[in-house]
């Protein structure tokens, strides 16, 4: 009674929520044959789809030949059932993933088409005939495979799919005539459902994308549009800006980008709202504007860009958010005094000192930069750790180690909330000026264990302490399982500086025997190999 | 001599002459070099000239003679290191005749100078050999002099290697072993071990019938093996082999030398000759002595059609090839047919390296993962998981597919180290499946490569 009732539950479930992923996949079935099956039928088919959705979850072969052979338990048993196909189309798909796609496909595949022509598993399989030939690298062959999914199922989802990976093909290929007019067939010819909305909405862009970079805009502008009514002009700005910045970063080209980006600037100012009293339709009028502006900024004129801004300010007044990004395009292009005659406007003054100092570490000029983080620290109490540590990072900026350590342990009594995050950065502002010993105190007052201990090691054996590095190393083999690879081949090599070439090649055997299946275990064997001429073990694993 | 000259031509560029005649040769120069030092240095005290020119006679033959030696015994890591010492004891040597000949040449100058200061034919000349050549200027002139030889001298030996390496040499061939076989899988020796089935002490008078058919009571103690006899190989022909071979035709091992990177890991005697060996015993087909390594732009010398099927790239380290390196490879798989067995010797660097190789070789082609139950993963050995000794480069066999045939074989876990002595130490379960897998891949290079020749002479036959 208690089992019905779950299978009732869980039957109603799926109905309620399982339409959705039936319009994406291919590899599942309906619920309404679902439906149809038996009891025993459908239990066994759940154990087959246990392992098939655990094998997608870990990729074990294990689970994979577990699946595999749940499927063909499925249709030895009931091989005139409803699912026999999919179970068949399942147990392809198992192979596939345990690297039989020969098999999968003569005894799969080409199965479900030969022995359930009118199932709907046939045209996925068709599909998949196609797909796998194509992940083999036998172009030829899937090619005429996709060819065969169009002919015969033509008005099938997998008819949209095979469209799109040749256009794939025709990618690796370098064959630009024969992808644009896939392209076109996806973003002009295709019915979009909800299975096949995706792929034509990528094809359309894509397109959209090509023509761009031809500085066709009105080609261009009917592809987005096929996918994107209501927002059109985001979207035309969106994929416009790479291939205005190409076209104009050519000599050859340069023309037709300038042209590209005036089409697309005059098509984006189309979209201003017509009256700007109110709050909202002057923040639309801010957006379409920065997007011309940066249109604009890509087409590398400069000139043009400052106009814009200038015209903004003229119409909808000034903000802290309008002349941030003015001055910091002045910063960009290196025009730092202009940009900080912007940033003097600032209404937040705070803020816009702070931005000025900003541009003062861009110019490397750090007297004046630190000159205003102690001017914003006196000022603006309430950010004094904030102003503080950008002091301290400028000072590091240009090596001046032992001004910005003063600095943060003044931090370290006024902010000690953040004690951790000031330790750290006395700790390694110690290391990078090259004073090991007090780098190795702070680190050991840091609790970020293991990076505080891969830190002191490193310290240890800069300073040739090699027997207190292998200390260290030693704690984090025992203390961190991810990282006790790693020290584990670090004590190798730390042996080694040490001369110790006995106890050097222990490790490094160490490594290989105890994490065969690490990547450092790969250098550890490569290294032994190398230095020692010798061979160790790494399991020789089989995935069987 | 002139015979030593031949020789010398016939072993670096032609190969036609038998091994042992180089062994012999080599034999008698480093006995002939020895005696000429020991003659030379009897001479030590009284001219040193003499021992010099025993010493420079000597240098060249001992050189030749140990790399003819060391190679016909396959000892690869001892014939390098002979090649290098060789070298740069021919650079010295080369070095001091240059200075020695320099400095008596400026002797007699100065001393002719100083017999007879007005001599109007000793005023300062443009002979290199004079120290007071305006050329060399007013401060330091014999120092010039002296770097000036020497850069002349260093720039004309390299001019030298670089030519003599460069010829390419006669046309190489390679022919497949003659015979004959099928492209099957190898059934594996199974023991077939009967069941003895119990016999019950039944009612006579039951009305079920106990009665066995005949066949059951045949002995059932035995044990059934099965063989599968037929021969490794394709087409039809006495012997394991294919069709479009010739009786001399043997199955090589050869590997690809590259610079910047360790490319003779493994090599020879202990390392891929076991390879070559445990082939022979696998399919009997006949095999080289030896293995063989080529560079890029030998590869390029073989013949349009009796060329190596395939050819072995490993290492550890860099992959550095020129443009003109890249064609020849290109010419080679495309127009030769072949196809490259890359096997990372140790690195996921290597692995990256090997990758952007085959992506300069093929740009239109890319890798993917071999199927196991692809043809090279079947025939003539079932391999039914990739066997590595290490994951250097993950654990999938890439391969490079084009025109109906892999291109490429990538094996990204060092195979060639399990097939050296010591096989890594893996179990012998896995080092069986690599020597296996080696020799399906080369038992796969050749059978296209005879296809492949098959239809060209049916093509020249047509014409």
């Amino acid at each position: 009674m208690k089992n019905r009732t779950a299978i009732c539950i869980s039957f109603a479930f799926i109905m309620a929520f399982g339409g959705v992923a039936d319009a994406q996949r291919l590899d599942e079935m309906s619920l309404e044959r679902w439906g149809k099956l038996r009891e025993v039928e459908r239990y066994q088919l759940n154990i087959a789809e246990r392992f098939y959705k655990k094998g997608e979850s870990t990729n074990a072969n294990e689970d994979w030949k577990t699946a595999a052979a749940e499927y063909e338990k499925y249709l030895t048993l009931y091989e005139r059932s409803e699912a026999a196909p999919y179970a068949l189309m399942k147990w392809s798909l198992a192979q596939v993933k345990l690297r039989r796609q020969n098999t999968a496909i003569k005894e799969g595949f080409q199965s479900v088409i030969d022995y359930f022509p009118e199932s709907p598993e046939a045209a996925a399989s068709a599909y998949y005939i196609a797909n796998t030939y194509k992940s083999m690298g036998r172009v030829p062959d899937s090619k005429k495979a996709y060819q065969n999914v169009l002919n015969d199922f033509s008005k099938h989802a997998v008819a949209v799919y095979a469209i799109r990976d040749l256009s794939q093909i025709a990618a690796d290929e370098q064959d630009v005539e024969s992808q644009v007019k896939l392209w076109k067939r996806l973003t002009f010819d295709t019915t979009r459902t909800k299975s096949t909305r995706a792929v034509c909405v990528s094809a359309s862009n894509s397109l959209a994308g090509h023509y761009f970079r031809l500085g066709d805009f009105n080609q261009a502008k009917s592809s987005l549009q096929t996918s994107y009514k209501s927002n059109l002009p985001y979207y035309v700005y969106y994929y416009c800006r790479s291939p205005i910045s190409s076209l104009t970063g050519n000599d050859e080209t340069r023309e037709l980008g300038v042209k590209l980006s005036d089409t697309v600037t005059g098509f984006l100012a189309e979209s201003y709202p017509a009256a700007i009293a109110e709050e909202k339709d002057r923040d639309q009028y801010k957006q379409i504007a920065y997007w011309i502006i940066e249109v604009l900024g890509n087409s590398r004129r400069d000139q043009k860009v400052v106009d814009s801004y200038k015209q903004l300010i003229a119409k909808i007044g000034k903000d802290d958010e309008l002349l941030g990004r003015l001055g910091s395009f002045y910063v960009s292009r290196m025009l730092y005094e202009q940009g900080r005659s912007i940033f003097r406007q600032f209404e937040n003054k705070n803020e816009g000192l702070a931005s000025v100092a900003g541009s003062f570490r861009s110019e490397k000029k750090l007297a004046e930069a630190v000159k205003i983080y102690r001017q914003l620290a006196a000022s603006d109490r309430e950010n004094e750790v904030r102003w503080k540590g950008e002091e301290a990072a400028a000072y590091r900026e240009i090596g001046m180690y032992a001004e910005a350590i003063a600095i943060y342990r003044e931090l370290l009594k006024i902010d000690a909330g953040n004690t951790q995050q000031w330790l750290w950065s006395i700790a390694t502002a110690h290391h990078n000026a090259g004073q090991l010993k007090e780098a190795i105190g702070v680190y050991r007052q840091c609790e970020n264990f293991p990076e505080n201990y891969k830190q002191m090691a490193s310290c240890h054996r800069s300073l040739k302490e090699y027997r207190e590095a292998l200390v260290l190393y030693n704690q984090i083999v025992g203390g961190s399982e991810s990282q006790a690879p790693w020290a584990q081949l670090q004590i190798g090599y730390t042996y080694e500086q040490m001369n110790a070439k006995e106890p050097a090649i222990k490790a490094f055997q160490s490594v290989c025997k105890r994490w065969p299946k690490n990547s450092y275990a790969s250098a550890a064997h490569a290294h032994l190999q190398d230095k020692y001429k010798i061979s160790v073990t790494l399991g020789g694993a089989k995935d069987e | 001599m002139l015979a030593w000259c031949i020789l010398l031509v016939d072993w670096a560029y032609m190969q036609i002459l038998p091994e042992t005649v180089h062994l012999i040769v080599g034999v008698g120069e480093i006995g002939l070099g020895c005696y000429l030092i020991y003659v030379g240095s009897k001479h030590w005290d009284i001219k040193q000239i003499i021992f010099w020119c025993c010493f420079s006679i000597a240098a060249p033959m001992l050189w030749h003679g140990s790399i003819a030696v060391t190679d016909y015994f396959g000892l690869e890591m001892l014939r390098a290191f002979a090649a290098r010492v060789g070298l740069v004891v021919v650079f010295f040597t080369g070095l001091g005749w240059v200075i020695w000949y320099t400095e008596v040449r400026s002797k007699w100058f100065d001393q002719a100078r100083r017999v007879d200061p007005d001599a109007a034919e000793l005023a300062p000349s443009w002979n290199p050999m004079d120290p007071l050549a305006p050329y060399y200027g007013r401060k330091s002139p014999k120092l010039n002099q002296s770097l000036t030889g020497f850069t002349g001298y260093s720039i004309i030996f390299l001019l030298v290697c670089i030519l003599l390496s460069s010829i390419d040499g006669c046309t190489r061939f390679y022919d497949l072993p003659a015979g004959g076989g099928e492209q099957q899988t190898v059934a594996q020796v199974v023991k077939v071990q009967k069941i003895i089935r119990k016999r019950y002490v039944v009612n006579p008078f039951s009305a079920i019938s106990f009665d066995m058919p005949e066949i059951d009571d045949t002995q059932l103690e035995l044990e059934e093996i099965t063989r599968h006899n037929y021969k490794i190989g394709m087409g039809e022909g006495e012997g394991a082999g294919f069709a479009s071979g010739t009786s001399g035709g043997k199955v090589g091992f050869i590997r690809l030398e590259y610079s910047g990177g360790d490319w003779n890991q493994d090599m020879g005697v202990g390392g891929d000759l076991n390879m070559l060996i445990k082939y022979f015993e696998l399919t009997q087909q006949h095999v080289k002595e030896k293995t063989e390594s080529v560079t890029v732009s030998q590869l390029g010398t073989y013949d349009a059609i009796r060329c190596p099927p395939v050819v072995y790239i490993t290492g550890q380290r860099s992959i550095s090839m020129s443009n003109n390196e890249i064609k020849i490879l290109q010419e080679y798989i495309n127009d030769k047919h072949g196809m490259i067995f890359g096997d990372n010797g140790g690195s996921r660097h290597f692995h990256n390296q090997f990758v952007s190789m085959m992506a300069r070789v093929m740009p239109d082609v890319r890798p993917v993962p071999i199927p196991l139950d692809d043809v090279i993963h079947r025939v003539p050995f079932q391999i039914p998981y990739l066997p590595y000794v290490a994951p250097h480069g993950g654990k999938e066999a890439l391969g490079w597919f084009k025109d109906g045939r892999w291109i490429c074989y990538y094996h990204p876990g060092d195979i060639g180290d399990a097939w050296a002595d010591g096989h890594a130490g893996v179990t012998a379960e896995i080092w069986n499946a690599c020597y296996q897998l080696g020799a399906n891949v080369i038992n796969y290079a050749h059978a296209e490569h005879h296809k492949w020749r098959e239809a060209q002479k049916r093509k020249e036959d047509e014409e």
